[in-house]
C-alpha cells in the first residue's frame, strides 16, 4: 500500500469532521464544543474506541445523559458497517 | 408545502455526465439526486420541512451527541465520495433551502464566483496537517540549549537566596516565551517548506487539549491545496520530518483528502 493508500484509509475521528463541515469549526468555544469537549467522545475513531467513559454531559441544560460502552460497540458496529459500504459508489474517476 | 432541499455540493454541470447511484440522504428516506442549472448542478435530497425546521436542527446539534454523530458521518461520507467522482464545492453540514427555486436563485447569483472555484479546484486535492509536540521535552531543550537562558541561569545562582526566587520565576516566564517562539518558528518553517509542494498553503486554529483529549499540544494546524501528483512528494516530505523530528518530541499528523472546504469557501 502506498503512503497515501494508507493515510486515505485511515478512519476519520468526529472531532476532525466536525471541525470542517460545521460552521464555525470546533476550535471556537461555543456551547457546542462544551457539549463534546473533555468527554473521550471527542477522540470517537472507529478504531481506538474508548470505552471507558460512561457518561456524557449535556452543557446547556445540565441533563446527564448514559452513554454506556455497549452502546458505543453498538454504534462502532453500525458505522463500520456504513464505511465499510461501497458498491453503490463503485463509479470513480 | 413543498420539501426542504439539503445541499451537499455544487459541481459543474458538463462533469454530471453519469447518474448518481441510489443512495440514501439526511432523513435516511429520501434518495440524493441532482438539481441541474445551465453550468453548475447542485446535489441535494429533499428533507420533510416539519420535520427540520431551523430550531429543531439547531437543538439537535447542540443537544443529541449521537444524532449528530450520525448526521455528521453521513456528510461527510457523502461528500467524500462524491468529491472522488467529481469537482466539487462542498457545501456545510445542514446548508438548507426552502424550495427548488430559493437554490437556482442562489446558484445563478453565484455562476461567476462559482466557475473560478471550479478552476481552482479542478485536479487539486486538499489536505490537512497538524503538528503536536511534547512541551515538557522541547521546554527542557530550550531551557538547557538557549543562550539567553543559560546566561541568565548563570546571574542567578550569583545572587542571594531570596532574589534568586523571584529571578527564577521571572526566568520560568522567560523559558516559556522562548518555547513558544521556538515552537513557532518550527512549525513556520515546515508550512513554508510544504507551500512549496503545494499551491496553497493556510494556517487553520489549533485546538485545545480539552477538544482533542490528548496530552500532547497541538501546536499547528494547516491545510494545502496541491494537485493530484504532488501529493506524493508532500506525503514523502512529511514521513522525512517525521523521521527526523519524532525524537525531539514532534508529532506530524497528515489527513486527506478531505473535500475541499477550506479553499472552495466562501458564502
Amino acid at each position: 500500500m502506498t503512503v497515501r493508500e494508507t493515510i486515505e484509509n485511515k478512519d476519520i475521528a468526529l472531532i476532525d469532521i466536525l471541525d470542517v463541515i460545521l460552521d464555525k469549526g470546533v476550535a471556537i468555544k461555543g456551547d457546542l464544543i462544551i457539549s463534546i469537549a473533555g468527554v473521550d467522545l471527542v477522540y470517537l475513531d472507529l478504531r481506538v474506541l474508548i470505552s471507558s467513559v460512561e457518561t456524557l454531559v449535556q452543557h446547556k441544560q445540565g441533563t446527564r445523559k448514559i452513554i454506556n460502552s455497549e452502546q458505543f460497540d453498538r454504534d462502532r458496529e453500525a458505522l463500520d458497517h456504513a464505511a465499510a459500504e461501497p458498491d453503490e459508489w463503485s463509479h470513480q474517476r | 408545502m413543498g420539501d426542504l432541499l439539503y445541499l451537499y455540493g455544487l459541481i459543474p454541470t458538463n462533469e454530471a455526465t453519469h447518474p448518481l447511484p441510489s443512495v440514501k440522504g439526511f432523513d435516511g428516506e429520501h434518495e440524493i439526486f441532482m438539481l441541474p442549472n445551465e453550468d453548475v448542478t447542485a446535489i441535494v435530497c429533499h428533507l420533510d420541512h416539519a420535520a427540520y425546521s431551523e430550531e429543531t436542527i439547531s437543538d439537535k446539534i447542540n443537544n443529541d451527541m449521537e444524532w449528530l454523530q450520525e448526521k455528521a458521518f453521513h456528510h461527510h461520507e457523502t461528500v467524500q465520495q462524491l468529491t472522488k467522482q467529481f469537482t466539487i464545492v462542498p457545501l456545510k453540514f445542514c446548508t438548507l433551502y426552502k424550495n427548488e427555486e430559493s437554490l437556482r436563485e442562489t446558484v445563478e447569483k453565484n455562476k461567476a464566483k462559482l466557475s473560478e472555484t471550479f478552476a481552482l479546484l479542478d485536479g487539486n486535492e486538499e489536505w490537512n496537517l497538524k503538528i503536536y509536540c511534547d512541551d515538557e521535552q522541547i521546554k527542557q531543550q530550550v531551557s538547557e540549549s538557549n543562550p539567553v537562558i543559560k546566561a541568565k541561569r548563570d546571574e542567578i545562582s550569583a545572587l542571594p537566596r531570596g532574589r534568586q526566587f523571584f529571578e527564577k520565576k521571572k526566568m520560568d516566564e522567560l523559558i516559556n516565551q522562548e518555547l513558544e517562539d521556538e515552537k513557532n518558528r518550527f512549525c513556520e518553517n515546515i508550512h513554508e517548506k510544504l507551500k512549496n509542494v503545494s499551491l496553497y498553503g493556510s494556517i487553520k486554529k489549533t485546538w485545545g487539549k480539552d477538544v482533542t483529549g490528548r496530552k500532547e499540544k497541538m501546536a499547528w494546524n494547516s491545510v494545502f491545496l496541491l494537485p493530484s501528483p504532488n501529493v506524493e512528494q508532500f506525503l514523502g516530505n512529511v514521513e522525512q520530518y517525521e523521521g527526523e523530528f519524532e525524537e525531539t518530541g514532534w508529532k506530524f499528523e497528515v489527513s486527506g483528502p478531505w473535500p475541499p472546504y477550506h479553499f472552495s469557501s466562501f458564502s
